[in-house]
């Protein structure tokens, strides 16, 4: 379906045409960013912040938070998600039309924070694509502004010529954890402050005591 | 002090935590526990007059906090007879909780009541053996034991009898790991965590949130439970 053959001058590098309109896709997407606001924790004040008349998102193109998945463009999920979320948290996903961007706004979005127990998803990315992760628990507005430019940027960098590439999305996928099983035992293992490990490194023992039972398979 | 903590070998503060609580004043045999305290609250005194079996003991806590231990066999018995007596009138259940001791020792199931009228606070505990966790429900009495039980159930399996909608309200109504608030329940859950995530993104949010179900459910069981109590009170 014309991946073989991207751009329009047809195969090969980008073609002038391509990238110019290339250039004014991007321009138009990135500048007129609706966020999706999932807001389940104090990262969701914040959000309010950065909305708010102070900081003011809307300078940058957030212009109004899309309350409906069905015009956002972008994801914010602000907030610890528990299992019980996840779900809603794909089908809104699944909801949002291409194209579309995530952000993991704060420590518990991006990785559980201090949230490692029974109840937590350990990270939205075993759920749903990520393109930004913010740190910060919670980030300031000035933290989640920069996330969101960084998704500008991304955008910035993107082209139609791969847009199959960009864009993949299988509708079976739809409703399913985003990450493998192997993954998810990569991304979700403990860490924190009853860690033996950590998220970037893999696995590291740091010495920290913990508790074997607290540890069964 | 440096040559006893090298002696330890490990953090012992971790070890007293793994090792969970330790054992209370009563379970060390020291010294008896009083079968009674002067209570502050009359309630308690009436209490043991009206059910002279079924309150094992009473006991202060936090300077001015009546506490009854009654017999969990009768406490639907126990609480509509605190909540009817034109004497008590404890009309407002403000809590239904439970405590696991862990160790094998009973666990508590908690009634925080207060009275409106006679601006009285009473707390009644039952204590369950772990094999045996079960407990009349008090919905017929306060309505509003309903989801407060359904928490209990939840969180530490203790089956209310007679309860109109006994399931799972805060964990998923798929969650297969156990009864997280208990003692031996691992911190991080049983399952693995791509075990939860694949489990979790198989629930339905829908089962959760049928409006339907909010109208035609919550009147009428209140309603019958509370007449059906009734009749039984009344036969016996």
């Amino acid at each position: 379906m014309g991946v073989g053959k991207p751009g329009v001058a047809g195969a090969g590098s980008p073609a002038f045409l391509t990238t110019r309109l290339d250039f004014v896709v991007n321009w138009a997407r990135r500048n007129s960013l609706w966020p999706m606001p999932f807001g389940t924790a104090c990262c969701a004040i914040e959000m309010m912040a950065s909305a708010a008349s102070n900081f003011d998102l809307a300078r940058f193109g957030m212009e109004r938070m899309s309350f409906s998945p069905r015009q956002a463009d972008v994801l914010i999920c602000a907030g610890r998600v528990p299992y019980k979320l996840a779900p809603v948290l794909r089908r809104i996903w699944d909801q949002m039309m291409q194209p579309k961007w995530c952000v993991s706004m704060g420590a518990c979005a991006s990785s559980g924070g201090v949230f490692d127990v029974y109840s937590m998803v350990q990270g939205i990315d075993t759920v749903v694509p990520v393109d930004v992760y913010i740190p910060g628990c919670p980030p300031r507005p000035e933290g989640l502004i920069y996330g969101l430019m960084m998704v500008q940027e991304k955008i910035r960098g993107e082209s139609l010529a791969n847009h199959a590439a960009l864009r993949a999305e299988d509708p079976l996928a739809a409703g399913r954890p985003r990450a493998g099983d192997r993954e998810v035992a990569d991304l979700t293992g403990p860490f924190g402050n009853s860690t033996r490990q950590n998220r970037v490194s893999g696995l590291v023992e740091t010495g920290a005591v913990g508790r074997a039972e607290d540890r069964l398979p | 002090m440096t040559a006893d903590s090298s002696s330890s070998g490990s953090f012992s503060g971790f070890d007293l935590v793994a090792a969970g609580p330790g054992a209370s004043r009563e379970d060390a045999g020291a010294a008896p526990a009083p079968d009674s305290v002067a209570p502050g609250n009359p309630s308690v005194t009436a209490l043991r007059e009206r059910f002279p079996g079924a309150v094992f003991r009473n006991e202060i806590c936090a300077g001015d906090e009546d506490v009854v231990y009654v017999d969990p066999a009768r406490i639907a018995e126990i609480l509509r007879w605190l909540r009817e007596d034109p004497d008590q009138r404890y009309d407002h259940l403000a809590d239904v909780t439970a405590v696991d001791y862990g160790g094998g020792r009973a666990l508590e199931v908690v009634y925080q009541l207060w009275s409106i009228p006679n601006r009285a606070a009473l707390r009644v505990k039952c204590e369950l053996p772990p094999d045996r966790l079960e407990i009349e429900s008090v919905t017929g009495i306060w309505a509003g034991a309903d989801w407060l039980e359904r928490e209990v159930y939840d969180l530490f399996g203790i089956a209310f009898g007679g309860h109109p909608n006994l399931r799972r309200i805060l964990m998923p109504e798929n969650y297969a790991e156990g009864h997280p608030l208990r003692k031996d329940f691992p911190l991080r859950g049983r399952f693995s965590r791509a075990e939860q995530t694949r489990r979790a993104l198989t629930q339905d949010p829908e089962d959760y949130y049928v409006p339907g179900e909010i109208a035609e459910r919550v009147p009428q069981v209140v309603e019958e439970a509370g007449a059906a109590a009734g009749e039984g009170e009344g036969a016996g």
